[in-house]
């Protein structure tokens, strides 16, 4: 899992030992790589830049590198950085576009704002959104709340509880604080190893090669924005009295009832993991149906299957007002009523860009009406030297894609490999309970794309339900295009689905090489997305008996790149 | 000799193509593989009868019941009690994450065999059903080839039907078998292991196969104390190296006593309980002691060698590769044939009997074994698909690539298991084709049934998956994903009509 991925060199010393084993090249072994990463291709690229300390980008298009072109002309002094590369925000996106860049022999500075579980123009923190305030407690909260789930499982299968399990709230969070902690100490090592400046502070654009950190300038080639999202509440009366996903995460106690506004993954994500805790939980969604944009089928099944569990969903009912009331508990007022004595109301109705106060207009780069920075497909913004990557760009907003985009963008920037991001059969997964998996189209988009298309469900019991007794159940959808007999979309929503769809992922993208393992973005956190993110062999066993044959295909192969 | 009177068998069918007989197909024995092919046999218009034995959870010679091993007393019953066994740790991993449970957590045995028992008498008159459903006729008795096209039911009051068919199918799967040594008596097989009275205290189990270490896990998991005895230096042998060690540190992990390269030698009654003797020495008392020494074709009673039917010297019934045997007109597949003894592989076996033109459908089709994925229901589960790092190595004729990752998995950050998830991929290192791939660790079965099958894709990149190649793997049983694998009819199709055709 990603998470995981990131916390720690999972690549332990055997891995080393048989690389130099195999590649007994007499190498000054780069102190970064010793104590980090021991894949191969930043091995070898680190060996290479060690000689040529920076390649000027040699392919085309060429207007994508007019600055750089200048300089090489000797039409501009060649001027001198602080910074090959300085990041704005140390998230998902930021940490991996700036540890592959340092990998690949750029110098890089990132700047990240204080940690705090809660976000804010002041406060932030090493590791982003995903390891403090998304991801990853989110789904400490999901394992949490799945237990009472479990309890009753378990009853069908001969276990008892003498008296009802509780759950201590206080304990959950120290346990979750104390792994973020771990988490966020360790994406600040990993920035430390591969030799990454970080500064604390906030990053404000000056010009397009210089960055103000609270009051100290920077200067660099390339600057990259990764800002990332936070969490919107409208304007409604009383909104000062509504929490966030933020808050959400760090609640000081239980909320013993909630309303919870939004219908999209991150309402639902909250429904389970508060029914699951045993809070009273209400979700008010403007639509009949949950998860927009989601397969039809799953949106019905999810809606059902949540609501089997307890939750109660308030369907076409927006809220006007949020009311306090003498005794302290909160009212929802909506188009249809009001509903009164909740200890907490959350806002799950979207996240906006952080692009207030980073000086974009001022330095020209462009943003849409959402405020989302405007990039080309190589993440340029509208400033030759500007880049950005992840939420704030408000593409596909998931951790692993902006993995994908910092990765792609340090091999354009530092590798000489123009590497555009691809978007094509992202899967997903919703952390609800159940959860859902999915890769593709969904029904209608497949009908809009392809017209003809077979469509294969199946909706059936799973072997734990019969024997817990629990009205659980699992439903499945393979989209197929009649013409070609591709298959174009899977969903599922059920247990392990996350886990499942990942796996799948690979198939619905192309076939079964490595190279198409290496082209899936994973379901983030999964463990299935180890599969699809083990970028260098642990070892290469070489048949010494082949090794002409081998010499002349490695030859070959090296003609064909 | 046999060569010539396989011939001559040949000859009399083309002359009695006409003759008639009570069944285009007879079917001995209704588990996975004779119930598919019945049932699929059937749906081709052929008409057709099946025998079973009677139903109880314990086989012998004269007990069965429909649903065969998989339903009965196998992958079903053993997954139930793996489910049960898997929350003695989950509900521990609970108390980090917040949940205060009492110190001790309550546990009836009794209670989770009634149900399991339950649940297999359902499923067991779902197959049923299946059966009916489909126009198959079916049988209570033991059968018993008496010709090349002639069978015979012997029914529980002792009468005996005789029919003639066309083929003859025998699908009679395989029975746990117990090493010979003293006191083996005193020993279970995993038969009885799914249907204790009480759970062990102490539970003693030989075999370093997927069923022993299976049930040390389940055992362990509800609270037992478990040694397993096991020939080599690691349990499951086949598997890859890598992973059988990592299998090896779990179950050390969570408690269970391993004993490698020992052997049982006696079982001694005692008043305590079972005497076990070690081949080293070692003495143990155990109220349980399971034998999970592996697995033997039930060929014994069905007349095979009289009409001709060539066993193997494991009593394997022989078959060419559409699951025929040396007599034409009588076939075998599942268990019995010693192939490879997986359900989704008997289903497998029984599709392709039926669909294939030599019998009732329009096109040969051969069964195909090429990366067959299976799985390890330890405690973690394992689960792989292709080739081992070992098979990779021998068969590879350039260099091979594994990729290695070993994790904490999320939920022991907060939990604080101590236990890593280990996954593997083995690689072509000319052609990136992936040649296996494995994983230990929570959920490995779900996530390895997407790791379907590609084989003769020279450029997979540009392709995309078919439903055919999902089609064409064989599933993960039981898991929720080999539903992926298995969804043969289209719930609907959608066409869109009117477009304006273009050249393009």
């Amino acid at each position: 899992m990603a998470t995981t991925s990131f916390t720690a060199p999972k690549l332990s010393s055997p891995t080393f030992q048989t690389l130099c084993r195999n590649f007994p090249l007499s190498l000054p072994i780069p102190k970064t790589l010793s104590s980090f990463s021991f894949h191969l291709s930043p091995f070898l690229s680190r060996f290479h830049l060690h000689h040529h300390h920076y390649h000027p980008p040699r392919f085309h298009p060429r207007r994508l590198f007019a600055v750089r072109a200048e300089s090489e002309n000797g039409a501009e002094p060649i001027r001198h950085y602080d910074f090959d590369l300085f990041t704005i925000g140390a998230g998902s996106g930021g940490v991996r576009a700036s540890r592959f860049a340092a990998n690949f022999g750029a110098s890089v500075a990132v700047c990240e704002l204080p940690f705090s579980t809660i976000s804010s123009e002041t406060t932030g923190g090493v590791g982003g959104t995903c390891v403090l305030r998304g991801c990853v407690p989110k789904k400490l909260m999901v394992y949490a709340s799945k237990y009472s789930h479990e309890f009753d499982e378990s009853n069908g299968f001969g276990w008892k509880y003498d008296t009802e399990p509780k759950h201590d709230w206080s304990t959950l969070m120290a346990n979750k604080n104390a792994e973020l902690q771990r988490l966020t100490g360790i994406y600040k090592n990993i920035l430390n190893k591969a030799g990454v400046t970080l500064i604390e502070g906030r990053g404000k654009i000056v010009d397009p090669h210089t960055v103000d950190v609270d009051g100290k300038l920077y200067t660099a080639r390339n600057i990259l924005i990764s800002v990332g999202g936070r969490p919107f509440i409208p304007d409604i009366p009383g909104r000062e009295y509504a929490i966030d996903s933020d808050a959400a995460l760090d609640l000081p106690s239980k909320p013993e009832k909630v309303a919870i506004v939004g219908g999209g993954y991150i309402a639902l994500e909250f429904a389970g993991i508060f029914n699951g805790l045993t809070s009273e939980v209400h979700v008010f969604i403007r639509q009949k149906r949950v998860l927009r944009g989601f397969d039809e089928e799953i949106r019905d099944f999810v809606g059902e299957q949540m609501a089997l569990r307890g939750i109660q969903f308030h369907t076409e009912e927006s809220p006007q007002a949020i009311v306090k009331s003498a005794d302290g508990s909160l009212s929802l007022k909506t188009n249809k009523g009001t509903i009164e004595g909740f200890s907490h109301i959350m806002f799950a109705t979207g996240r906006r860009p952080n692009t207030k106060n980073l000086g974009l207009e001022s330095v020209g780069v462009k943003i849409n009406k959402n405020g989302a920075i405007e990039v080309d497909e190589y993440s340029r913004t509208t400033v030759p030297s500007i880049w950005a990557v992840g939420d704030v760009t408000d593409r596909i907003n998931l951790t692993p894609v902006a993995l994908m985009e910092g990765a792609a963008l340090a091999k354009t920037l530092f590798q000489n490999e123009p590497t555009k991001p691809d978007y094509r059969a992202v899967p997903s997964a919703v952390f609800s309970q159940p959860p859902i998996g999915q890769v593709g189209l969904t029904e209608e988009q497949a009908i809009k794309e392809y017209g003809d298309i077979d469509v294969y469900t199946a909706n059936f019991r799973p072997l734990k339900a019969t024997l817990s007794g629990l009205p659980d159940r699992v439903f499945m959808k393979l989209i197929v295009c009649a013409k070609t007999n591709k298959v174009i979309g899977l969903h599922m929503c059920g247990e392990d689905s996350a886990e499942i769809a990942q796996g799948f992922a690979v198939a619905v993208k192309a076939g079964l090489t490595k190279a198409d393992f290496d082209a899936t973005v994973g379901i983030h956190p999964t463990s299935a997305e180890e599969f699809v993110t083990m970028r260098s062999p642990t070892r290469k066993i070489r048949q010494s008996s082949e090794s002409q044959g081998n010499m002349g295909h490695e030859a070959k192969t090296a003609a064909g790149v | 000799m046999a060569r010539k009177m396989l011939v001559d068998e040949e000859m009399n069918q083309t002359n009695q193509e006409e003759a008639h007989y009570d069944f285009d197909l007879f079917v001995i024995g209704a588990g996975s593989g004779g119930v598919r092919a019945a049932r699929f046999s059937a749906n081709y218009g052929a008409k057709v009868g099946i025998c079973e034995l009677p139903f109880h959870p314990i086989s012998s010679e004269v007990i069965g019941g429909v649903g065969g091993t998989c339903v009965i007393r196998g992958c079903v019953p053993k997954k139930i009690l793996v489910y049960g066994a898997a929350f003695g740790s989950e509900l521990e991993d609970a108390r980090n994450y917040g949940w205060e449970l009492n110190e001790k957590l309550a546990f009836n045995w009794k209670k989770l065999l009634h149900k399991k028992t339950d649940e297999i008498i359902r499923l067991n008159g779902i197959y049923k059903r299946l059966l009916s459903n489909a126009g198959v006729k079916l049988f209570e008795g033991e059968g018993k080839i008496v010709g090349p096209n002639e069978v015979e039911v012997t029914q529980l009051d002792g009468t005996k039907l005789s029919y003639s068919a066309k083929h003859i199918l025998i699908a009679t799967g395989s029975r746990a078998h117990r090493p010979p040594i003293p006191g083996q008596e005193l020993g279970i097989t995993s038969d009885e292991a799914l249907s204790l009275e009480d759970l062990p205290k102490h539970a003693v189990v030989l075999g370093g196969g997927y069923i022993a270490v299976e049930f040390a896990s389940i055992w362990r998991g509800l609270g037992a104390n478990v040694d397993l005895f096991f020939r080599k230096e690691l349990p499951l042998r086949g598997f890859d190296d890598e992973m059988r060690a990592v299998v090896a540190r779990n179950l050390e992990r969570r408690g269970i006593n391993l004993h490698p390269q020992t052997n049982l030698t006696e079982l001694i009654k005692t008043d305590n309980g079972i005497k076990v003797t070690t081949d080293h020495g070692e003495e143990l008392i155990a109220d349980v002691v399971l034998f999970a020494t592996g697995r033997l074709p039930n060929s014994k009673r069905l007349n095979l060698e009289a009409v001709g039917v060539e066993l193997d010297n494991t009593g394997a019934v022989k078959v060419d590769e559409y699951s025929r045997t040396s007599i034409p007109s009588v076939w075998a597949v599942g268990d019995v044939t010693n192939r490879m003894n997986l359900t989704p592989v008997a289903l497998m076996e029984g599709t392709c009997f039926a669909a294939s033109k030599t019998v009732f459908g329009k096109e040969p089709s051969k069964p195909d074994y090429s990366h067959v994925p299976c799985a390890v229901f330890s405690i973690p589960p394992l689960s792989v698909v292709g080739l081992s790092e070992e098979q990779a190595i021998e068969q590879a004729n350039g260099d091979v690539l594994v990729f290695t990752s070993t994790f904490n998995p999320m939920k022991n950050t907060v939990s604080g298991r101590q236990e890593k998830t280990v996954m593997k991929l083995v690689v072509d290192a000319e052609t990136d084709k992936v040649l296996g791939a494995s994983m230990c660790g929570p959920d490995a079965p779900e996530i390895m049934q997407a790791a379907f099958k590609n084989e003769g894709i020279a450029v997979a990149l540009k392709c995309g998956a078919t439903k055919a190649q999902f089609d064409s793997t064989v599933g993960i049983h039981p898991s929720a994903a080999e539903e992926f694998v298995t969804m043969r009819s289209v719930s609907r199709r959608i066409t869109c009509r009117g477009k304006p055709k273009t050249n393009l």
